[in-house]
C-alpha cells in the first residue's frame, strides 16, 4: 500500500478544469485537488490524481477502487493507460489513498466501478495526453495536431520524438485541457483484450495483504462473544475465569449498529488473538434474549404465506392484473421459497482501529474506506482529515464488507483500551451474526390468452427490504422487485412487494434481490411455457422486443444448440435477467447419473457494453456461477432465534467436484460499459430447476434443493 | 506457556507460546509468516493448508507442540521466487479473484502433484474437494493442474 504520508496535496488550477468536466465530486466542493505523488519507486510529477510520471518514463497509475477479487486492480488502470496512450505492461499500479474529495465514490459495490467511473478515467487519461502533447508542441514549437501520442512518447510530423519522461515537468505546469478529446472505441488497443492482474502475482505467494494480516505495535487482539440471540442484550457478565488465561487484558462490552438495531456483545483484549479466543470460551454472559427464540424458520414462512394474502404495494403495474385475473377461466399459480444466506467471504470479518485525543487510524479490508472515515469522524468528533484510512485487499467482500459494523467494534474496544485494537470474527460468528441475505416467498399468478401468449401476470414478493429494517413505515420500496424483468410484453403486468419487518439482520448479498426473485419469476415463466406448450426459449423471445434481450437469448439458442433434440437422460433450462446493466442469458445442462442429477455445464451469453478486459468478465461470471450454484445447494436455517449452521461444516460451500463445466460468451458491443460483477448469479437457480424440470417433469419451487432423489 | 522450536521454511524459529495454540496462529502472529490463512479453526476451508513434512496439513488444528521437530513448509517457502510450477500455473491461467484462499490452493495442489504427477480429474477432485473457495476460481484451479500433468 502507498505509504500516504508521503503525499502531499496541491490546489492546482490546473485540475479544476479536468474535475469539472467529469464531475465527479459529490457534495459540492468545487476546489478539487491535484494529488502530488511521490510513488513508491521514483519520483513522479502528478498531471492529475491517477497519473503520475517520473522523468525516467516509468508511469504510476492510481486504482481508487478497492480490490476484493473484481478485478479492478487491472481494469481501472487499463482505461487510463488507454487514453494515456502507455504500454499496460509497463505501468505500476498503486492502490491511491481513500479521499473521497480528490476521487469521488470508492466504494465498490453493485458492479459500478467500470459503470461509473469509464468516463472519467478515460477523461483523466486523454487530459493528461493532452498536457503532454502540448508540452512537446511547446518545446518544438508546432501545432498540437502535428503531435501523436503513443506508446509513451510524442512525435511530431518530422519524425522527432519526446519521451513523456522528458516532457513530463513542463506537462505538469499546463493547465489540462477542459475538453480532451477521447479516442473512438474503434481504435482501442488495451480496451477489449485480457490484460493479466497485476495483483495476481502477490496471491500466489503470501505477499499479498489483507486486513487480517496486518498488525500495528502496541496492538491488542480482540474477540467478541455476541448474543446467540440476534437482538439479545448483555445482563450481566462474569470475567473472573477470562481474567486468568495468560495474555488477557481487558474485558469489555461494546456493541454495532445494524441498520438501525443495536448488536451487544462482550468482547476479550489480549496480547494474540489465541489467547483472546480462550478467555471468550470462559465468559460467563447473563443474556436478556427479548423473548426471541420464538422465531424461527417455520414461523417465519408462516407468517410470509398469511401475508401473501394481503394485497401489498404496488412496485410496478401496468394494463389490469384484477380484472384480467377474474375474466380467466385458469389462473396458474405457484409459490417459490428462497433461505437466508451468510456472505461467508473466505478473509472472516476483522478490522483494526486506533482512536486518540484528535486523531484516528483504520486498518483492514473493506468496500467503504471513505465511508468508514466518515463513521469513525462522525462518532468520535474527529476531523477526517485526522483521519488515516489504510484499505488492503479483500479476501472477498460481497457486500459484507460495504458496512462499518466491524470497524465501530474495533474502534470502540480501541477507545476503552486505549491502545490499537484488532477485531477477528471466527467462522462461526460470520455465519451465525449476519447481516444475511434475507430469505423470500414469492407468488406468482399468470393467465394464458388463447394463442398461448401471456395475458397477465402478477409477482408478488413477500420479505424484508434492506434499506427499511425497523420502524413503522410498512410501505415495501421497490427495491424489493430486484431482478423482476418488466420488459416482457404481458399487457396486464403487476409487481408487488409485502414488506415483513423480522428481528433478522439482513443486508446486501451479491446480485442482492437479483438473487432471489429471478428464481420465481425465470421458474414460473417456464410453468408457462409449459403450459402454453410452446418452446421456453421461442415463448421468451416472442413476449420480447428488448433488443438485448433478444439478443443475448437468440445468441445462446445457437450457442447450446437449443432447439436439438434432448439426447436421453439429458434436460436444458433457461433464465435471462438484467443486473447493473449487464443482460444475459443461461443454459444449464443436466444429465441423470444413476439414482441422481448431475448439473454438467452451465453456459452464459453477456451483453454488457464495452468489455474492458475479458478474462476479468468471464472469471467474474465464473466466480457469481459457483456462487449461485453454492446457494442453490445450502441455505441457513433459522431456529430458535439464531441460524443453526455454524460453520462449513453444516454451511457447506461448493466444492470443486461439483462445479460444471462453465462457458461465458461476451457479445461485442459499443454501448457504454455495464457492471460484469454479479452476471451470472440471478440466473442459476431458474435455469437449474428448469433444466430439472426438462428431464424430469418435477418442479422445484423451493431452496435449497437436493438433487438426489429427484429420480 | 511454553518455549518450542520448530523448523519452517528452512528456517529455526523459537517461540513461547501456548503449546495447544494451533500452529496457525504460531505461524501468523508469532512468526509473522500472515500468507498461511485462517478460515474456519476447524480444518474444513484449507485456507491454512502447509507441508508438514511433505505432506499437506491444516495448521488451523495442529498445535504447536505438535509441529516440533517437523519440517514446515508455508507458502512463503514453496519457492523462492514465486516460480514453483504451481505458482506459474496459477498466474498464467489467471486463477486468483480475492486471493485469500489460494495459499491454501496452491499448497494441496503442490503436495498432490509431488505425490501424482498425473492426477486424474478424480484424483485432483478428491485432493482439492475440501479446499473452498468462495470466489469461485474452481475451473481454473483444475485447468491450472491439468497444464501441470508431469512436471
Amino acid at each position: 500500500m502507498q505509504n500516504t504520508s508521503r503525499r502531499k496535496f496541491l490546489q492546482l488550477s490546473s485540475a479544476t478544469s479536468a474535475f469539472l468536466i467529469v464531475g465527479c465530486v459529490p457534495g459540492g466542493d468545487k476546489s478539487p485537488k491535484v494529488v502530488a505523488t511521490l510513488s513508491p519507486t521514483m519520483e513522479g510529477i502528478d498531471l492529475n490524481q491517477f497519473i503520475s510520471i517520473g522523468k525516467d518514463n516509468s508511469i504510476t497509475l492510481f486504482n481508487h477502487r478497492p480490490e476484493m477479487g473484481q478485478g479492478t486492480y487491472a481494469s481501472v488502470p487499463m482505461i487510463l493507460a488507454e487514453e494515456l496512450e502507455v504500454d499496460i505492461d509497463e505501468v505500476h499500479v498503486v492502490q491511491s489513498e481513500a479521499n473521497r474529495e480528490v476521487y469521488g465514490s470508492q466504494m465498490v459495490v453493485g458492479s459500478r466501478s467500470i459503470q461509473t467511473e469509464f468516463e472519467k478515467l478515460r477523461m483523466m487519461g486523454a487530459s493528461a495526453r493532452e498536457m503532454l502533447k502540448q508540452a512537446a508542441a511547446n518545446r518544438w514549437d508546432v501545432g498540437m495536431e502535428d503531435c501523436t501520442a503513443s506508446n509513451g512518447t510524442i512525435t511530431n510530423t518530422n519524425g522527432d520524438v519526446l519521451t513523456y519522461g522528458e516532457l513530463v515537468e513542463e506537462a505538469g505546469k499546463l493547465t489540462a485541457p477542459e475538453n480532451p478529446p477521447l479516442k473512438s472505441p474503434a481504435d482501442f488497443k488495451i480496451i477489449g483484450t485480457s490484460v493479466a492482474r497485476k495483483d495476481i502475482p502477490l496471491k500466489t505467494n503470501g505477499a499479498a495483504k489483507f486486513g487480517i494480516d496486518l498488525s500495528t505495535p502496541g496492538m491488542l487482539h480482540a474477540s467478541v462473544e455476541r448474543s446467540p440471540v440476534f437482538l439479545g442484550s448483555v445482563t450481566d457478565y462474569d470475567a473472573a475465569e477470562t481474567m486468568k488465561v495468560t495474555g488477557v487484558r481487558h474485558v469489555f462490552r461494546t456493541a454495532r449498529t445494524v441498520y438501525g438495531n443495536k448488536r451487544e456483545g462482550v468482547a476479550v483484549l489480549a496480547d494474540n488473538y489465541w489467547a483472546a479466543v480462550q478467555g471468550r470460551k470462559l465468559l460467563k454472559i447473563k443474556w436478556d434474549t427479548k423473548q426471541l427464540e420464538k422465531i424461527s424458520g417455520e414461523t417465519v414462512m408462516k407468517d410470509s404465506y398469511a401475508m401473501a394474502t394481503s394485497d401489498g404495494d404496488e412496485l410496478f403495474g401496468k394494463g389490469d392484473v384484477k380484472k384480467a385475473f377474474s375474466n380467466a377461466g385458469q389462473v396458474i399459480e405457484a409459490a417459490y421459497e428462497t433461505p437466508y444466506q451468510a456472505h461467508a467471504p473466505m478473509e472472516p470479518m476483522n478490522a483494526m482501529a486506533s482512536i486518540g485525543e484528535n486523531t484516528a487510524e483504520f486498518w483492514g479490508s473493506t468496500q467503504n474506506p471513505n465511508g468508514i472515515k466518515s463513521f469513525i469522524a462522525k462518532k468520535y468528533e474527529i476531523p477526517e482529515a485526522n483521519i488515516k484510512i489504510n484499505y488492503t485487499f479483500m479476501g472477498g467482500g460481497f457486500g459484507r464488507r460495504s458496512m462499518t459494523d466491524v470497524v465501530e467494534e474495533a474502534a470502540d474496544l480501541s477507545a476503552q483500551a486505549g491502545a490499537p485494537v484488532k477485531v477477528i470474527w471466527t467462522r462461526e460468528d460470520d455465519i451465525t451474526q449476519g447481516p444475511f441475505r434475507a430469505c423470500s416467498l414469492n407468488i406468482c399468478k399468470g393467465v394464458l390468452d388463447d394463442q398461448g401468449k401471456v395475458h397477465a401476470l402478477e409477482h408478488k414478493v413477500i420479505a424484508q427490504e434492506i434499506r427499511n429494517q425497523t420502524g413503522d413505515n410498512m410501505t415495501a420500496g421497490r427495491q424489493l422487485m430486484g431482478g423482476i424483468t418488466t420488459d416482457y410484453l404481458i399487457p396486464n403486468l403487476s409487481v408487488k412487494g409485502v414488506l415483513r419487518k423480522r428481528h433478522v439482520p439482513i443486508s446486501y448479498w451479491r446480485a442482492v434481490y437479483h438473487s432471489t426473485n429471478p428464481f420465481a419469476h425465470e421458474c414460473f415463466i417456464d410453468e408457462l411455457a409449459h403450459e402454453a406448450g410452446k418452446d421456453p426459449l421461442a415463448f421468451r423471445l416472442d413476449m420480447l422486443d428488448h433488443p438485448r434481450y433478444r439478443r443475448v437469448l437468440t445468441e445462446i439458442g445457437k450457442v447450446t444448440n437449443w432447439q436439438a433434440p434432448r439426447a436421453k437422460g439429458t434436460g436444458k433450462g433457461i433464465a435471462m435477467v438484467e443486473r447493473s446493466g449487464a443482460h444475459f442469458a443461461m443454459v444449464v445442462e443436466v444429465s441423470q447419473k444413476d439414482k441422481t442429477i448431475n448439473v454438467d455445464k452451465i453456459i452464459t451469453v453477456l451483453d454488457l457494453g464495452i468489455c474492458i478486459n475479458p478474462d476479468t468478465v468471464r472469471a467474474q461470471t465464473e466466480g457469481s456461477i459457483v456462487m449461485g450454484l453454492g446457494a442453490v445447494y445450502a441455505g441457513l436455517t433459522l431456529k430458535n432465534g439464531s441460524m443453526v449452521e455454524q460453520n462449513f461444516d453444516t454451511y457447506p460451500m461448493l466444492q470443486i467436484g461439483q462445479c460444471p463445466e462453465i462457458e461465458t460468451v461476451i457479445l461485442k458491443s459499443d454501448a457504454a460499459p455495464d457492471g460484469a460483477g454479479e452476471s451470472g448469479l440471478p440466473t442459476v437457480a431458474p435455469a437449474l430447476a428448469n433444466a430439472i424440470f426438462d428431464l424430469t417433469g418435477k418442479r422445484i419451487r423451493k431452496l435449497p434443493m437436493d438433487l438426489s432423489g429427484l429420480i | 506457556m511454553a518455549k518450542i522450536s520448530l523448523s519452517v521454511n528452512g528456517n529455526s524459529e523459537t517461540v513461547h507460546v501456548d503449546p495447544q495454540m494451533p500452529l496457525l496462529w504460531t505461524l501468523r502472529d508469532f512468526i509473522g509468516l500472515t500468507g498461511t490463512k485462517f478460515g474456519c479453526g476447524i480444518a474444513q476451508c484449507g485456507a491454512c493448508t502447509i507441508h508438514m513434512d511433505g505432506e499437506p496439513a491444516r495448521a488451523c488444528v495442529i498445535p504447536t507442540s505438535a509441529a516440533e521437530g517437523k519440517e514446515i513448509t508455508t507458502i512463503e517457502g514453496l519457492s523462492e521466487n514465486n516460480d514453483h510450477p504451481v505458482q506459474l500455473a496459477w498466474i498464467a491461467e489467471q486463477v486468483p479473484q480475492c486471493g485469500y484462499c489460494q495459499s491454501g490452493q496452491i499448497m494441496s495442489a503442490a503436495a498432490l502433484l509431488k505425490k501424482h504427477p498425473d492426477p486424474s480429474d478424480k484424483e485432483i477432485d478428491q485432493a482439492m474437494t475440501s479446499v473452498l473457495c468462495r470466489c469461485g476460481t474452481y475451473p481454473r484451479i483444475k485447468k491450472a493442474i491439468k497444464q501441470l500433468k508431469n512436471i
